[in-house]
């Protein structure tokens, strides 16, 4: 008898513990990569130039790109979308912030500066990383144009590689003059 | 981590229920010198009932396996096992669903030493194990550690990979004991190493039937077993 209820209680236990541990993808895991882009001085191409109050924004997104609000920075990094092929960003150089005359109310600010338009376009494939990391997208053919505004700041671009493609963040894929 | 409480957590209740086994033969241990043992030879047959139980109470499985060993010897066993799994794998970024079944066989040796005409079994083991398999990925969503674009490319187009195999070779540890005539209660952990493996093209096995879940580090799988089996006598030899 003794047994059998010992028996009864090792089942239940070992139920209730066999639930397994979740799988967390590691972060030194190259998964999806985003853009990088080193920013260079157009006059003197060899050197690296900060672009000041700069604010990143994608198109037909609310939000600022985390890290890019009013910052000086010569390394961007832009996440790409994954279900279409095609991304578009605005870069806000020398912004600052027009408060409408109520310093107090921020729901009406405006980020006035030059606003440049870059539009990044590629075709996507999935690619099996893990268990835990499931898919990573990578990115190939990757073109990147500066929409002509008739004030553009970004004055030039240039892939690293002929037929750049994005399969880890290891390196920068493109670098633009300013 | 719980691998490692559960295995340790059986190793205990082995030792437990050894003590356990040995306090009750303890009872009844006026022997007398003129009896003569006889050990009972034969084909014990069973199922796994907690491939069973889970079955039911968890959606994302079902299984059966059935069991065997032949005593070859005093304290060997020749054992093996059948068995059919379906396993839905389901993470943030994957949904899958693997079907297969799967045959294992090697030896059992009893370790545990008897007392008069008891028939318990404390066993160490191994086995050969090879499963036929397929895996359908329901779908997957991309992984990304940036999350500024939202929602991430979502799949939900069925792929299909079938035909795949694996081999693999484990060490059992578990015990049987006669709860009554020749009907015998078992459990088992079991410690696997996968030998070899189809590699699905762009995908990967995340459950073998019989090996179970995989692991992205290592080769290494665990499993459990709770066995009902009941034997046909077939001979008796003293012991």
């Amino acid at each position: 008898m003794k047994k059998i209820i010992l028996l009864v209680l090792v089942i239940i236990l070992s139920l209730y513990l066999s639930c397994e541990r979740d799988d967390i993808c590691p972060e030194s895991t190259s998964t999806t990569p985003s853009l990088i882009i080193d920013v260079f001085d157009f006059d003197s191409q060899e050197d690296k130039k900060n672009i000041f109050n700069l604010v990143i924004a994608g198109v037909d997104n609310e939000a600022i790109l985390p890290g890019y609000n009013f910052v000086s920075s010569d390394n961007l990094i832009l996440p790409l979308k994954t279900d279409v092929n095609n991304t578009q960003y605005i870069l806000v150089k020398e912004a600052s912030i027009d408060d409408n005359g109520t310093p107090d109310d921020s729901t009406d600010d405006i980020i006035i500066g030059n606003y440049d338009t870059i539009s990044i376009n590629y075709s996507r494939t999935n690619i099996f990383v893990s268990r835990a990391c499931g898919y990573k997208t990578v990115f190939e053919n990757v073109t990147l144009t500066i929409i002509d505004d008739g004030d553009n700041w970004i004055l030039s671009q240039q892939p690293l590689n002929p037929n750049q493609s994005l399969e880890d963040e290891t390196t920068a894929h493109f670098n633009i003059f300013h | 981590m719980k691998q490692q409480h559960t295995l340790t957590f059986f190793i205990s209740s082995f030792i437990l229920l050894l003590f356990c086994v040995s306090i009750e033969a303890q009872n009844d241990s006026i022997v007398k010198d003129s009896v003569i043992i006889k050990e009972k030879y034969g084909l014990r047959v069973g199922g796994d009932f907690g491939k069973l139980i889970r079955s039911f109470a968890d959606e994302d499985y079902s299984g059966f396996e059935v069991t065997a060993d032949y005593r070859l010897k005093k304290r060997l066993y020749i054992a093996g096992e059948i068995g059919f799994e379906e396993k839905n794998t389901i993470t943030d970024y994957l949904d899958i669903t693997s079907t297969g079944s799967y045959i294992k066989g090697g030896i059992d040796y009893n370790m545990y030493q008897n007392w008069l005409d008891m028939d318990n079994m404390i066993y160490a083991g191994f086995r050969i194990g090879a499963s036929t398999f397929s895996q359908n990925l329901n779908s997957f969503t991309v992984y990304t550690t940036n999350q500024y674009w939202e929602p991430q490319f979502t799949s939900n187009d069925l792929k299909e990979f079938n035909g795949l195999t694996a081999i693999w070779i484990e060490l059992v540890l578990g015990m049987k004991v006669e709860l009554f005539n020749n009907l015998f209660l078992g459990l088992n952990v079991q410690l696997k190493v996968l030998g070899s493996e189809t590699e699905p093209d762009n995908f990967g096995n995340v459950y073998i039937p019989g090996f179970n879940k995989t692991f992205d580090s290592s080769g290494i799988g665990v499993g459990y077993g709770y066995t009902v089996s009941y034997r046909i006598p077939l001979y008796k030899k003293d012991k």
